[in-house]
């Protein structure tokens, strides 16, 4: 039977963006998010271009949308299992992990209080260590907490349902699996920072005092492991001395083949956070060459006016680090030919976007040789945002509402 | 502006390398990765980054006078790294298949070094020795005979044994031969060592601020010789992975070799010609030192003669050398690095002597005339070609990267001395 709804698979920025879209111009549509929030990547960053607003900015807005259309329905900590059927009444199978967190929660924290086994904090990339049971930030949407009972024995368990307050925790729900059919399905799974771990040239993640791009995001941000300010993880000290590292690990046919678009701007808007918060740090980019699309290069010509940052045409292939755990790279200045070793305070991989989907199957769709997917559009299976391609978050939101067009192509009239 | 450059391409000169094996240049966008992770490039203008862009823009007179085509071992970390799959390692061995062909006079042999050429550079030895051994049958009266010892002479004879010396006596057909070879391949190294010297030369110098004063050639070369010949110290760096540590055993296992039978061939010549040539026949001596030489250098050998045993263990070495070689070049990603017609013709042609001087020894004991003498005469023939061709070959390098590591150590162009932490 035919269905006009839509299911979009992604709950961040593109993914948002089409449902809302769809939704508000009569569609019904689902939602379906791995994380226990709403709002992906740019959940995750300090400041997001164009205009360098917080993410809560943005997605405020769109959570508010979110809540008013109940045309709009959504599922945390949910995946797509499996797709059969076609376009107009695709069967969809979806399995829902356990939150353990029912909707009575209040995020009033006294769980989080009874709690003390620690874990490495996935949303603040392994930056500091979160409890059991847990606020991923400061705005999750749905506001609730998550506990994740993996590896917490049963006493802690049990002091942590019996501090709530409001009967919030139910130890005992398990995994659900539900149907659904729709006529359409948007693709917006994102992407992830590429893993460190693959870099062994840049010290495979180990080195204390090195750094993602994304990891300083959260050193930036208010309501980051640090609180906004920017300090080295290994000993807590704002650096003096730092360098950003373009293309780690992108353009590069051994690790991600193309260019992720927008790590150069993430490093210059870096230099910015460094200039605010510690006006007097010296910062070194070392680049290929600098890539700002579009209107972007009016930025960088108001940030490369700093005179404590330098820029070195040269790819830094080679980090070490001293007994004082300063990391040590190499690179040669294609400019002047001088091959040498910097030591720097903290250095910050510009590392780049790699398609959440790559190395996985999408059903009913397929992916590109990088991980991007697809689609299949004249079936109904749409593409968006960063699971599309490499973006900013301006050009995500459009590619959401292309989506949605899309999307609604296929279901209108059925 | 007033200090504008004008580059000057040269197409030709670019479309020249990519067919000798740097046909991936064009896709460096001169990252300088490659100069980063080299273990062995310095940090004043480090390579392969330099001449990757080079070759782009097709500066020829830059890169046949680059003295760093010689300081890379070709490890190939440089490709591995690669992100555009440029092969810089590939560049450089390019650029020194080039110098094998260009450098030594006359430099027409060198055009003959390639897979068009190879039946010429053959059939020269092949023609010689074939000749030499169709006289030699018809005099003998057989093409695979047998000699018995008739007092100082050799006579053919079916009970016999197999006497090589027998078929193609070296005073008149090896020795006199070989001599002129050497004396070829000589003047081909004087001339390409010249031509090599000349081009370091004409390059810009680098004052090293602090340095206490350049040490002559010799010193340098002496050194040289002590740590990056002898012990390989440059090679041992190159390179981090198993493949490089196999390349490395296997290079210096090689080098021995040649060294032992290099050894031995000289006891053979100073025995013969010195001991008992000169001082038996013309001098008339017969201290126990003229008995010694001459005895030592007398072919065939007994096997429990110390020169034999140290021809054996060459020998062994040599195949054991040539399997780590080969076995590393066959199992190389072909996507990172290429292996040219140079690389080829060289393992294949030390296998070649290796084999059919073990074949020749075996079959020789083995009494099987008719296959020794062949084995024999291709073992001749793969000599004849090593060394008429050295300084045009791969080989050259022996000499080539000996003088520019020694050169280099003159004027302070070592690799860049890790941070100490």
């Amino acid at each position: 039977m035919a269905n006009n709804s839509i299911l979009v698979v992604g709950g961040g920025f593109a993914g948002i963006t089409a449902a809302l879209e769809a939704a508000e111009v009569g569609y019904d549509v689902t939602i379906v998010e791995t994380n226990p929030y709403l709002g992906g990547r740019v959940a995750q960053l300090n400041q997001y271009f164009p205009k360098l607003c917080p993410p809560s900015c943005g997605l405020e807005i769109q959570f508010q949308r979110i809540k008013n259309n109940p045309r709009v329905r959504f599922y945390t900590m949910a995946e797509v299992a499996s797709v059969s059927g076609g376009p107009g009444a695709y069967e969809v199978k979806i399995k829902q992990r356990p939150r353990h967190v029912n909707e009575r929660c209040t995020a009033c924290g006294e769980c989080e209080k009874a709690a003390k086994t620690t874990v490495p904090n996935e949303f603040e990339f392994g930056l500091c260590q979160r409890k059991a049971v847990y606020k991923t930030h400061g705005f999750a949407f749905p506001f609730r907490y998550v506990l994740d009972p993996a590896g917490v024995p049963a006493e802690e368990l049990e002091a942590i349902q019996a501090a709530c307050p409001y009967e919030a925790i139910d130890l005992a729900e398990g995994e659900k699996v539900f149907d659904l059919t729709v006529g359409s399905i948007v693709y917006a799974t994102g992407w992830k920072p590429y893993d460190l771990k693959n870099l062994d040239n840049l010290g495979s993640g180990k080195l204390k005092n090195v750094v993602s791009n994304m990891q300083m995001e959260r050193l930036a941000s208010p309501s980051g492991p640090t609180n906004g300010q920017i300090l080295r993880p290994s000993d807590h000290k704002a650096p003096k001395r730092i360098a950003f590292v373009q293309c780690a690990g992108s353009r590069d046919q051994n690790h991600l083949n193309y260019c992720s678009y927008i790590c150069c701007m993430a490093s210059l808007k870096h230099v910015a956070y460094i200039r605010k918060n510690n006006p007097d740090a010296k910062v070194v980019i070392y680049y290929i060459d600098l890539r700002t699309p579009g209107r972007y290069d009016k930025f960088k010509k108001r940030i490369l006016a700093d005179e404590h940052l330098s820029l070195v045409k040269g790819k830094v292939a080679k980090i070490v680090e001293d007994k004082h755990k300063n990391p040590v790279v190499t690179v040669e200045n294609a400019v002047t030919g001088i091959k040498s070793d910097e030591t720097f305070d903290l250095v910050v991989l510009a590392t780049g976007m790699q398609p959440t989907m790559a190395g996985q199957k999408v059903p009913a769709s397929v992916l590109d040789e990088d991980g991007f997917v697809l689609g299949a559009e004249d079936k109904g299976v749409v593409a968006a945002g960063c699971a599309k391609s490499p973006l900013d978050v301006m050009k995500t939101a459009q590619s959401g509402t292309g989506a949605a067009l899309k999307a609604i192509q296929n279901v209108v009239g059925r | 502006m007033s200090n504008t450059v004008r580059v000057q391409p040269d197409l030709k000169f670019v479309k020249e390398l990519q067919q000798f094996g740097g046909e991936s240049l064009k896709k460096c966008y001169q990252c300088a990765t490659c100069s980063v992770v080299c273990p062995l490039s310095p940090a004043d203008n480090p390579y392969p980054r330099k001449e990757m862009v080079w070759a782009q823009w097709g500066l020829k007179d830059r890169l046949l006078n680059d003295i760093d085509i010689w300081l890379c071992h070709n490890c190939g970390t440089c490709s591995d790294l690669c992100p555009r799959g440029a092969k810089p390692g590939d560049l450089l061995g390019a650029l020194r298949n080039m110098a094998y062909k260009n450098l030594a006079q006359p430099s027409f042999i060198g055009k003959f070094m390639s897979g068009k050429g190879l039946p010429v550079l053959i059939l020269i030895p092949a023609l010689i020795y074939l000749f030499i051994w169709i006289v030699r049958a018809g005099i003998l009266g057989t093409a695979f005979p047998l000699f018995e010892m008739h007092g100082h002479d050799l006579v053919v004879s079916k009970a016999g044994q197999i006497v090589y010396g027998g078929l193609f006596p070296g005073d008149f057909t090896i020795d006199p031969i070989f001599a002129v070879l050497a004396l070829f391949m000589l003047f081909g190294f004087a001339s390409g060592v010249s031509n090599l010297l000349k081009s370091f030369a004409s390059m810009p110098k680098t004052f090293i601020v602090g340095r206490k004063k350049e040490p002559s050639f010799l010193c340098a070369f002496i050194e040289t010789i002590k740590y990056e010949v002898a012990q390989h110290t440059q090679f041992q760096d190159c390179g981090a992975d198993e493949k490089s540590k196999k390349r490395f055993k296997g290079h210096l296992l090689t080098m021995y070799a040649f060294l032992c039978l290099f050894f031995v061939t000289t006891v053979v010549a100073v025995g013969h010609w010195g001991g008992a040539f000169l001082m038996q026949k013309v001098m008339g001596l017969t201290d126990p030192l003229t008995q010694l030489l001459t005895v030592a250098g007398a072919t065939p050998m007994p096997l429990y003669s110390p020169v034999k045993i140290l021809a054996n263990v060459g020998a062994i070495m040599l195949v054991l050398g040539l399997t780590f070689l080969t076995s590393r070049r066959a199992s190389l990603d072909k996507a990172k690095q290429g292996s040219s017609f140079d690389d080829w013709y060289l393992l294949t042609l030390i296998w070649v002597i290796a084999l059919s001087g073990l074949g020749s020894e075996v079959f020789r004991l083995s009494g099987l005339a008719t296959i020794a003498y062949p084995t024999y005469y291709v073992h001749i023939v793969a000599v004849f070609m090593l060394v008429a061709y050295l300084p045009w070959s791969k080989l050259a390098h022996l000499v080539y990267r000996t003088v520019a590591l020694a050169y280099a150590r003159k004027i302070g162009r070592i690799p860049m001395q890790p941070v100490q932490h």
